[in-house]
């Protein structure tokens, strides 16, 4: 069993709530026995900002009124950290899996975490790097990418999230991950052109591989359904 | 992460599946995270626990731990109605952390069964469970 290969699903653009919903339903099958490989979903969202289990609307900059207006949805999950904003452009990867089968601490987890989108961005020839005060990559004092998980009865779900191409607008409407005068940037505006995302999602599939020592097998989302219901 | 040779588990608990420790005195339950627990977990920064009063069905959420970045769900091994939490974890919740079996409990319960302690774990089944 240990060296069955973990399940590696690219979803197309998948609505927050949907998709989080597949991570809830991964983890209860996962933790009742019924679906023994780890499986990791990446995807990208709509417009969206989500707000960790112990976070507030204080780090909101902008009126909830606002947020209708442009129907953009605000969701409370149960990871851990602060407020953050997905959009299309930013690639983000929810790794379901048995961190304790895997030996892998919570530490161990968001390291790897970091090491991938770090390795990612240098396949770019961007220099990212950790921040000894905070979570998650940088460049220089902006943030690259972003770390916010959560385990239930051993399995981990929710993940990590790296800026490559999306609009930092709706960034500004808040204060990432609590932290005030944070600004964000992406790998498109430190490369100072756009990078491809089929290029990128190839990259992370590699650092993935690597960094977590582990075999992939690529599964369509219906060939994960099916797997899901056998 | 330590080898599981270098942790500390009492052998005077009762242990769950999902790292919790229980140790009944008197009447009462004290229940917490083993020592696994808090080093798979990693500095614990927030401790989300009940309130005195409510009760919990066996198995259900009854609080979370967050360290760095995640979060950890906590399920009670036991049924019953929580008499007293542990108010130190709100400003120091590494306690969790440096003694998990002492400063560090969570939570005391009044059990809706007793007998349900028999089926948690001794020391060694827990540690046949952890090495898989």
């Amino acid at each position: 069993m240990e060296n069955s290969p973990c399940l590696y699903v690219e979803l197309p653009l998948t609505g927050y709530r949907e998709a989080w919903k597949l991570q809830q339903e991964i983890v209860r099958l996962k933790s009742e026995g019924l679906l023994k490989p780890d499986v990791i979903l990446v995807l990208e969202h709509p417009p969206v900002y989500t707000l960790g289990r112990n976070g507030g609307l204080e780090n909101l900059c902008v009126s909830k009124a606002l947020l209708e207006k442009e129907a953009i949805d605000l969701v409370q999950v149960e990871r851990g950290g602060d407020i953050t904003y997905h959009g299309p452009g930013q690639l983000v990867a929810y790794p379901l899996m048995d961190i304790q089968r895997a030996r892998l601490s919570v530490t161990d987890l968001v390291s790897a975490l970091e090491e991938i989108m770090l390795k990612t961005a240098a396949a770019f020839d961007i220099e990212a790097g950790r921040n000894p005060l905070n979570r998650g990559v940088w460049i220089g004092a902006a943030k690259l990418g972003s770390i916010g998980i959560a385990i239930r009865k051993g399995i981990s779900f929710h993940g990590m999230a790296l800026n490559v191409n999306l609009d930092l607008t709706h960034f500004t409407w808040i204060n990432p991950c609590g932290l005030q005068k944070v600004s964000m940037t992406s790998l498109k505006e430190t490369a100072g052109q756009t990078i491809p995302m089929p290029a990128v999602r190839q990259a992370i599939k590699q650092n993935i591989e690597t960094v977590l020592n582990i075999q992939l097998e690529q599964l369509g989302p219906e060939a994960l359904d099916l797997r899901m219901r056998s | 992460m330590k080898e599981i040779s270098e942790l500390n588990f009492p052998d005077d608990l009762k242990y769950a599946g999902n790292h919790e420790w229980s140790k009944l005195d008197n009447d009462e339950v004290t229940i917490g995270i083993c020592d696994y627990a808090q080093d798979q977990l990693g500095d614990v920064v927030f401790v989300e626990l009940p309130q005195v009063g409510d009760t919990f069905d066996k198995g259900q959420e009854f609080g979370t731990v967050e360290s760095v970045k995640a979060v950890s769900e906590l399920f009670i091994p036991l049924s019953g109605e929580v008499t007293g939490v542990n108010e130190n974890l709100e400003d120091t919740p590494e306690l969790v952390n440096n003694e998990p079996y002492t400063g560090g409990w969570m939570i005391k319960i009044k059990p809706a069964d007793v007998s349900e302690m028999d089926g948690l774990m001794m020391k060694d089944a827990y540690l046949d469970m952890l090495k898989g």
